[in-house]
């Protein structure tokens, strides 16, 4: 292969656990062991009208005393990070190290009562406020000011298996090099909003759930956190750190198939299992543990019995199988980080935890099931399966330390290239070229309304669109136009092949609103069963992937005001990291009226009669750059560079420009701290123009600033532009350069 | 009793509720099947799935104030906007 080096192996060298069996790993896995059962009856809140009340709690855990408000799922997310570093031993002064933080619902049950409150009176300014103290991204700004520095941080989401996900963005970033360890992991707490949303979707059982038992009726929510550190082994051996897995293979697929069922033959979730193993030059014979997804619902449990058949072929029979969730309940975000702890655990005990709940298997779950209790067993790998709304899956397999081969890694200079673009903004929808009037200094026309007012059923097959919420019609409407401009002049390509990630900075805050005032308003039996999936983060990402078919890598970034750059950054890193020849990557936000009255309260003077915020969304299709030459496909420019930096104190890594008289400085947000983020580099003094003014202010604005790059460097006015994205002190870099003939 | 106003306000309901863009409730047959192909010769299915089938268990619920069961049971009060009609009438009264 193109660029590739051998000889790196991913370790972990510390795990963290927080769940309704214990505060930490030692608790949490004896108990485990011993066919404890953490589902009790719900405290935290109120359940009255509850179709199903049993969950998997986190018995009260404090969290740090840092002046600020945390809520439980940051606080979840601070015990279990500080745990696997205290493991680890990490030296976070003399080691680069990075942070991801995976998760679903992040401070949902804070922000749930601020809505309550909300309900009762609208214009209750300070619970407006205090509701966006607790983004997505909020722990991971916690955690790092409470745990770090961390060079580099990230936020994630991809429903289900968010955590998992965790994982293999952080062996991504080992394998660039650019990182020395990494502290990756999951979150989530209990909320009102999960809760009404699954017994809505009739997915839950009253009782103690039973994953693969015949009379099983659905899952019981649980909560809690899981992380571990990430090392390269060369630099763990250097510093006498040791093993506890090798972190040995990973695959992330999309089945592309429906937002809440899974794909019922098994074969997409088989697919990932086997490029999981295939990924790590493993075979089906060195797998001798499953931790299943097993959530106890009647659709999951045959599906990923037949998918585990297809994918371990003979030897099914002989690898057993257990999920975690009949002791714990399903954590969510964090189910796939706190299984892969499990994971890892199996191999360094050599031992298996059982399936609790399970006393009567279905026939249509044949499997080597772990009934009644834990045991000792022979663990050389173990499999962990995490699926999610939208078909979101990711399969992890953790190994006895050099049981395989050592990764593949590719060069981290793998040139990846700009195929597709697109962006829908008040001014229209728009695939390249309109953009390039940008260039010359003209704005563009923006309607005063901030909206997008374009009609997107001409766009859009709306039978099959049906399901797609408004924020998934503008990703679908753009990643669409971005694929069919890939395509245009070469062979086309193929969409299975295509991976889809998309930012958003406070997810469907509407939509969460409305749906939590329908449940105040009339009780959790008329929760909206279709509209609850689509509160997810990665909602978008599900509906575009299963409306067009994509079949990678597939989940949602969050970066407040630098979403759309977070998006298309991670995009980057897992096309040169070889997870996938062709990405689209981008972000779409939709008008809120909620974040809208949110940003005017704290700012009054903001509006001046007209909306604050806007909305839009933008794509571009990140392609490694053999791939779209194999086609045929002359790249409409080059991503020359992509560097993130996280504060405080950092600064951006980018070199040139090569042309110091022509280069151009595209940004969306404050011009000060654009200039502050690039003094003392060779853009200093680039002529720098930022978008907001003429396309809009919203958190996804910066794919918007991409599009725009690739347009002005297509257009021949310069060869080189540069991206730069900056919020709160940390932001992101691209170096757009022209496509060499 | 005529069950022809409840029929057509039940069409109004699952093309609102399931969002069926630019379907005009009247052109749905009361026989047609809801969910999954229809039986050959038979009026076309609208193919509804399982998400479709909660959501308008929830509407009808809401609306009419009838409660759809669980399961087996619900097979045949989903066959088709007809049954749904008898179902509800039936229930409504109770």
């Amino acid at each position: 292969m193109e660029g590739e080096t051998t000889g790196a192996r991913v370790w972990i060298t510390g795990t963290g656990l927080v769940s309704a069996l214990g505060h930490d790993v030692d608790t949490t896995w004896s108990r485990l062991l011993r066919g404890d059962r953490g589902l009790r009856a719900l405290t935290l809140f109120d359940g009255s009208g509850q179709r199903a009340t049993r969950v998997g709690g986190v018995e009260e855990i404090a969290a740090p005393d840092t002046g600020e408000r945390w809520s439980r799922t940051s606080a979840f997310a601070w015990h279990a990070a500080r745990e696997a570093m205290t493991e680890a031993s990490l030296d976070l002064a003399r080691m680069r190290v990075g942070l991801v933080v995976a998760g679903t619902t992040g401070g949902m049950f804070e922000t749930e009562s601020l809505l309550a409150r909300l309900h009762a009176d609208p214009d209750h300014i300070d619970s407006l406020v205090e509701m966006i103290s607790q983004p997505l991204t909020a722990t991971g700004d916690r955690l790092q000011r409470a745990l770090g520095p961390f060079v580099r941080v990230r936020t994630l989401c991809s429903a289900c298996s968010s955590g998992a996900n965790a994982l293999v963005v952080g062996a991504q970033w080992l394998l660039s090099g650019e990182i020395d360890a990494v502290v990756a992991g999951g979150s989530d707490g209990l909320c009102r909003l999960t809760l009404s949303g699954f017994n809505a979707l009739a997915a839950t059982d009253p009782d103690a759930c039973r994953p693969f038992d015949v009379a099983r009726k659905g899952l019981n929510l649980g909560e809690g956190a899981g992380f571990v550190v990430l090392e390269r082994d060369t630099r763990a051996r250097a510093r006498g750190a040791r093993p506890i897995a090798e972190l040995a293979g990973w695959a992330i697929g999309a089945e592309a198939h429906h937002i809440t069922n899974p794909e019922p033959s098994g074969a997409a979730a088989a697919d990932v299992i086997t490029r999981c193993l295939s990924h790590a030059r493993l075979s089906a014979r060195e797998v001798d543990y499953v931790n299943a997804h097993g959530t106890g619902t009647p659709l999951n449990d045959p599906m990923e019995t037949a998918a585990l058949h297809r994918a371990l072929g003979v030897d099914v029979d002989r690898v057993a199988v257990s999920s975690s969730k009949g002791q714990l309940g399903h954590t969510l975000g964090a189910a796939g980080a706190i299984e892969a702890v499990l994971s890892a655990l199996t191999v360094r005990h050599q031992a298996v935890p059982p399936t609790m709940g399970l006393t009567e298997p279905d026939p249509a779950c044949r499997l080597v099931h772990v009934m009644h209790e834990g045991r000792a067993a022979r663990v050389r790998a173990t499999l962990s399966s995490s699926f999610g709304f939208g078909g979101l899956d990711t399969v992890l397999l953790l190994a006895e330390p050099g049981l395989g081969p050592p990764q593949r890694t590719r060069d981290a200079r793998r040139r990846v290239v700009v195929t597709g673009a697109a962006t829908l903004t008040p001014a229209g929808l728009d695939s390249g070229d309109t953009a390039a009037r940008f260039a010359d200094g003209s704005s563009w026309p923006t309607s005063r309304s901030g909206l997008v007012d374009l009609d997107l059923a001409p766009h859009l097959d709306t039978a099959r669109a049906r399901r797609l919420d408004r924020p998934a019609r503008l990703g679908a409407v753009v990643a669409s136009r971005a694929l069919d401009q890939a395509d245009d002049g070469a062979a086309a390509i193929p969409r299975a092949e295509v991976g889809i990630i998309l930012g958003t900075a406070f997810g469907s805050l509407d939509t969460s609103a409305a749906f939590m005032h329908r449940l105040f308003e009339k009780g959790p039996r008329f929760a909206s069963p279709a509209d609850f999936p689509n509160l997810v983060p990665s909602s978008p990402v599900g509906h575009v992937s299963i409306y067009l078919g994509l079949r990678r890598v597939a989940l949602a970034t969050a970066d407040l005001a630098t979403s759309g750059e977070s998006a298309v950054a991670q995009a980057m890193e897992l096309v040169v990291g070889g997870e996938a020849e062709v990405i689209v990557a981008g972000a779409v936000e939709e008008a809120s009226d909620l974040v809208e009255r949110i940003l005017v309260s704290l700012d009054p003077t903001s509006s001046r009669g007209g909306r604050v915020r806007s909305e839009g969304a933008a794509t571009l299709v990140l392609e490694a750059e053999p791939h779209a030459r194999a086609r045929g496909k002359t790249p409409l420019a080059c991503v020359a560079s992509a560097h993130v930096w996280a504060g405080p104190g950092s600064r951006p890594v980018i070199e040139g420009p090569t042309d110091k008289a022509r280069a151009r400085v595209v940004s969306t947000g404050d011009c000060a701290e654009v200039a502050a983020a690039l003094a003392g580099t060779g853009w200093e003094h680039a002529p720098a123009t930022s978008l907001s003014p003429s396309v809009g202010a919203h958190e996804g604005v910066g794919a918007t600033a991409l599009v725009a790059a690739v347009a002005i460097v297509r257009s021949g006015v310069t060869r080189e532009v540069l991206v730069v994205g900056v919020t709160e002190g940390r932001g992101y870099t691209f170096t757009l350069t022209a496509s060499d003939p | 009793m005529d069950l022809s106003p409840l029929k057509a306000e039940i069409k109004e309901l699952i093309v609102h509720e399931l969002n069926l863009e630019g379907r005009d409730p009247a052109t749905i047959d009361d026989d047609a099947q809801l969910f999954g192909a229809a039986r050959d010769g038979a009026p076309p299915s609208l193919g509804l799935d399982s998400l479709d089938a909660l959501q308008l268990a929830m509407s009808l619920e809401e609306k009419f104030g009838v409660r759809v069961p669980e399961g087996q049971e619900a097979r045949s009060i989903f066959a088709s906007v007809a049954a749904l009609a008898r179902f509800v009438a039936e229930h409504k009264k109770a």
